[in-house]
């Protein structure tokens, strides 16, 4: 836990640097708290619009103001086989080359409407190519996880779905349902 | 010089020394304890203090960084322990990791082992049901293993007097093969389970549905507050350790007792070498112990040495106890020690769905699940398999979340879930019938790195299990059938032996020193002051979840030990 905190410290400190203007772009730093990924903070960017275009602020908060793109790629980086992070990498780093080349403007270019047909068209799409694969691999995969740290945010968990850590004793069975009542996957 | 080494032997002698403190070894320590002898526990792993040493308990889903995962680095490394259901992100640090403690699988067995004060009682999955005569004349019966030398009347007592300071939910529900105990009130079934209840009891007579009893307070605060436990409050987390002490652990209960009589020495980082034998004497003295850190050997004595290790760890400090009267390893003159291990059969599984009471749903959690007791061969012999299998009940409602699109749509459907149908499903816990060539031993040339023996284990199934699997798959999905459930999926995971967790036998209770190692109260029959009640001393498996049966044993034999001591 520790060691993944001195990480997640030590990207934001990475972080903040890559904030001074720079113009020499090919020697962007990676991310040291996503090791296996080795990723950049363009390509943290290109993510960050990416859950935020599956889950948008609306009346509720967006995935990105709950860090929602952090967990994604905490999970990619630590909860991936070699294989599953190659096809989800090789997705990423040509993600915006993809949309250029297939919707004719780069992903990061894109307004939120034309971001989301995008996003929307590839998921719904067969794949032919080994490009195609890996780009909808890695839509696939980070739709997933953004759902999954979405849902289990402290946000979501306390103030939309309540989970309660100590229910108390009471255990009902048979509990009659109430038309109209909202459900809570957590309760 | 000769007075120092006196001194330290005055110092290191004990009235009993108790190896191991998870489930059977803490409960033998409070009855030592109880009835005023200094006690020495011995225990190879680390300290883990009841609510303190509980670094997870009060996380949050939210809190834990891969919300509960466990990373692909952790699952490489470590194959076998990675397999355990409980193996967790909140609960990993209470589990053995495969390098920690290595053996040596010459057929595929994954040992699942907790090592620290409390050892596997932190984990387990507290589910008590007490055994019958179906299961004690099981082998006389059916001809397999030895007779036990013991039978349910000589435990019912001993079932209570556990059960009462235990605290055991559970409704009397007056089936022979599974006798009642000292209830707390029980957990209600959930309404899917009850109709399943229904249509089981009135087709099929003699099959039962009942709520699992299971090692929860849910009454008589006043007198689990003299424990400094709790009244259970549905968590069902327990695997990170409960700090109201609403389950059950060596931890929450029985060596805080034992500790507070003030006869408690509890050793930790202690991993057991031997016993030690004295061949003029004719009996045990000792225990030879190697400190986990230092490596370090010290020697303890006491007149009285119980040995709680955990079934296979039992089995290779005594065939590692050697000495000039045995040379095989302690009480093994008749060569059978490490042999007719099992463990049970939990392969098989059936699943479910039932559009009937919409109506319903539950509220809350509970930490047991429906139950159904063993109704193969209960009576009579019925089936090509010999004996049978009990079977866990599960119904709950499902709650449908629409995952589709992208953007607000998503977010609309996601904030929108609806109930779905009731989802059913249940799990096999088979017995498996414990033979010659199913046996651990010791390698002669790999060690540990504290110097012992690695253990060989050769374990696995046979067609009885096979068999008992498809007659499960058979009959549970016929019984859903008839309970009108749909989309009606049966499997056999085809899991390694070991992944129960129930690993029994090796050194097992009998009659004749001829064919067993332990007499009727537990003792070592060619070294009696030695006793075994964890799960190596089981002479056959039953259905039913096996810790309840190891405490029973633990305290009925202390009783015998103390009054027997010459």
């Amino acid at each position: 836990m520790n060691r993944r905190l001195a990480l997640k410290q030590l990207a934001m400190a990475a972080g903040g640097l890559a904030l001074i203007p720079s113009c020499d772009f090919s020697e962007e730093k990676v991310l040291a708290a996503y090791d296996e990924l080795q990723i950049t903070e363009s390509q943290q960017q290109l993510l960050q619009k990416l859950v935020d275009t599956i889950i948008p602020k609306t009346d509720l908060k967006g995935a990105t103001e709950l860090g929602v793109h952090n967990f994604v790629l905490v999970m990619a980086n630590d909860c991936m086989s070699a294989e599953e992070q190659k096809q989800f990498l090789g997705g990423l780093k040509g993600f915006d080359d993809y949309t250029k080349k297939t919707s004719g403007t780069r992903f990061t270019k894109m307004d939120n409407v034309e971001a989301e047909k995008t996003v929307n068209a590839i998921l719904e799409d067969k794949p032919t190519s080994d490009d195609e694969m890996a780009t909808k691999y890695f839509l696939q995969t980070t739709k997933k996880y953004t759902i999954q740290g979405y849902l289990n945010s402290e946000y979501v968990m306390t103030e939309l779905m309540p989970f309660q850590l100590v229910p108390g004793p009471e255990f009902n069975g048979k509990k009659e349902i109430v038309p109209g009542e909202k459900v809570n996957i957590n309760g | 010089m000769a007075n120092l080494n006196i001194k330290s032997k005055q110092e290191n002698t004990y009235g009993a020394i108790v190896i191991g403190s998870g489930m059977s070894g803490g409960f033998a320590a409070k009855e030592l304890c109880d009835k005023g002898v200094k006690t020495l526990v011995l225990e190879r792993g680390r300290s883990v203090i009841h609510n303190k040493d509980y670094p997870t308990t009060n996380m949050m889903p939210w809190e834990f960084e891969h919300r509960g995962q466990m990373p692909e680095d952790i699952q490489r490394e470590n194959p076998v322990v990675s397999r355990c259901y409980a193996f967790r992100e909140d609960a990993a640090h209470f589990f053995v990791k495969d390098q920690e403690h290595p053996y040596i699988q010459e057929k595929p067995f994954d040992w699942i082992r907790g090592y620290q004060t409390g050892g596997k009682s932190l984990l387990w999955a507290r589910q008590v049901q007490r055994w019958s005569d179906h299961d004690f004349e099981g082998p006389a019966r059916d001809g397999f293993a030895v007779d036990w030398p013991i039978r349910y009347k000589d435990l019912a007592p001993w079932y209570s007097y556990v059960e009462k300071f235990v605290g055991v939910a559970g409704f009397h529900d007056g089936i022979p093969q599974l006798p009642d105990g000292e209830f707390l009130p029980g957990i209600e079934l959930t309404a899917a389970e009850e109709y399943f209840k229904s249509v089981v009891e009135q087709k099929y007579p003699g099959r039962n549905v009942i709520s699992g009893r299971c090692a929860h307070i849910t009454g008589n605060a006043e007198y689990y507050a003299k424990q400094g436990r709790g009244i259970c409050q549905h968590r069902t987390i327990c695997q990170r350790g409960c700090p109201f002490g609403g389950y059950f652990s060596s931890n929450s209960a029985s060596l805080p007792w034992a500790q507070r009589t003030g006869n408690l020495t509890l050793k930790n980082h202690a991993v057991v070498h031997s016993i030690i034998y004295d061949d003029a004497q004719q009996k045990a003295t000792g225990v030879r112990v190697i400190d986990a850190n230092t490596k370090e050997v010290t020697e303890y004595f006491a007149p009285i040495i119980f040995v709680n290790a955990s079934a296979l760890n039992t089995n290779l400090i005594l065939l590692n106890s050697t000495s000039k009267r045995f040379p095989n390893g302690l009480g093994n003159d008749n060569g059978l020690m490490g042999k007719y291990v099992a463990f049970h059969n939990y392969r098989g599984g059936v699943s479910g769905e039932y559009d009937g009471l919409k109506e319903f749903t539950t509220e809350g959690k509970r930490p047991t699940s429906g139950y159904m007791p063993r109704f193969r061969n209960v009576d009579k012999q019925e089936t090509k398999f010999l004996r049978g299998y009990a079977a866990g009940i599960h119904g709950s409602r499902s709650k449908d979340v629409n995952y589709s699109g992208t953007g607000a749509d998503l977010v609309k459907n996601m904030m929108n879930p609806s109930y779905g149908p009731w989802r059913v499903g249940s799990h096999m816990m088979g017995e498996t019938i414990p033979k010659e060539s199913n046996y651990v031993a010791l390698d002669t040339d790999q060690k540990d790195e504290w110097g012992m023996p690695q253990l060989k284990v050769n374990v696995d199934y046979d067609q009885n299990d096979l068999d008992m699997i498809q007659d499960y798959r058979d009959q549970l999905s016929e019984m859903f059938d008839e309970a009108g459930f749909k989309n009606i999926r049966t499997w056999d995971d085809e899991r390694r032996p070991g992944l129960d967790i129930h690993e029994m036998g090796g050194v097992r209770m009998g009659h004749d020193p001829k064919t067993s190692l332990l007499n009727k109260h537990h003792q070592l029959h060619t070294c009696p002051n030695v006793y075994v009640t964890d799960g190596a001393c089981m002479t056959s498996t039953s259905t039913q979840n096996p810790s309840l049966t190891y405490m029973v044993f633990a305290a009925r034999a202390v009783d015998h030990a103390l009054k027997n001591q010459g």
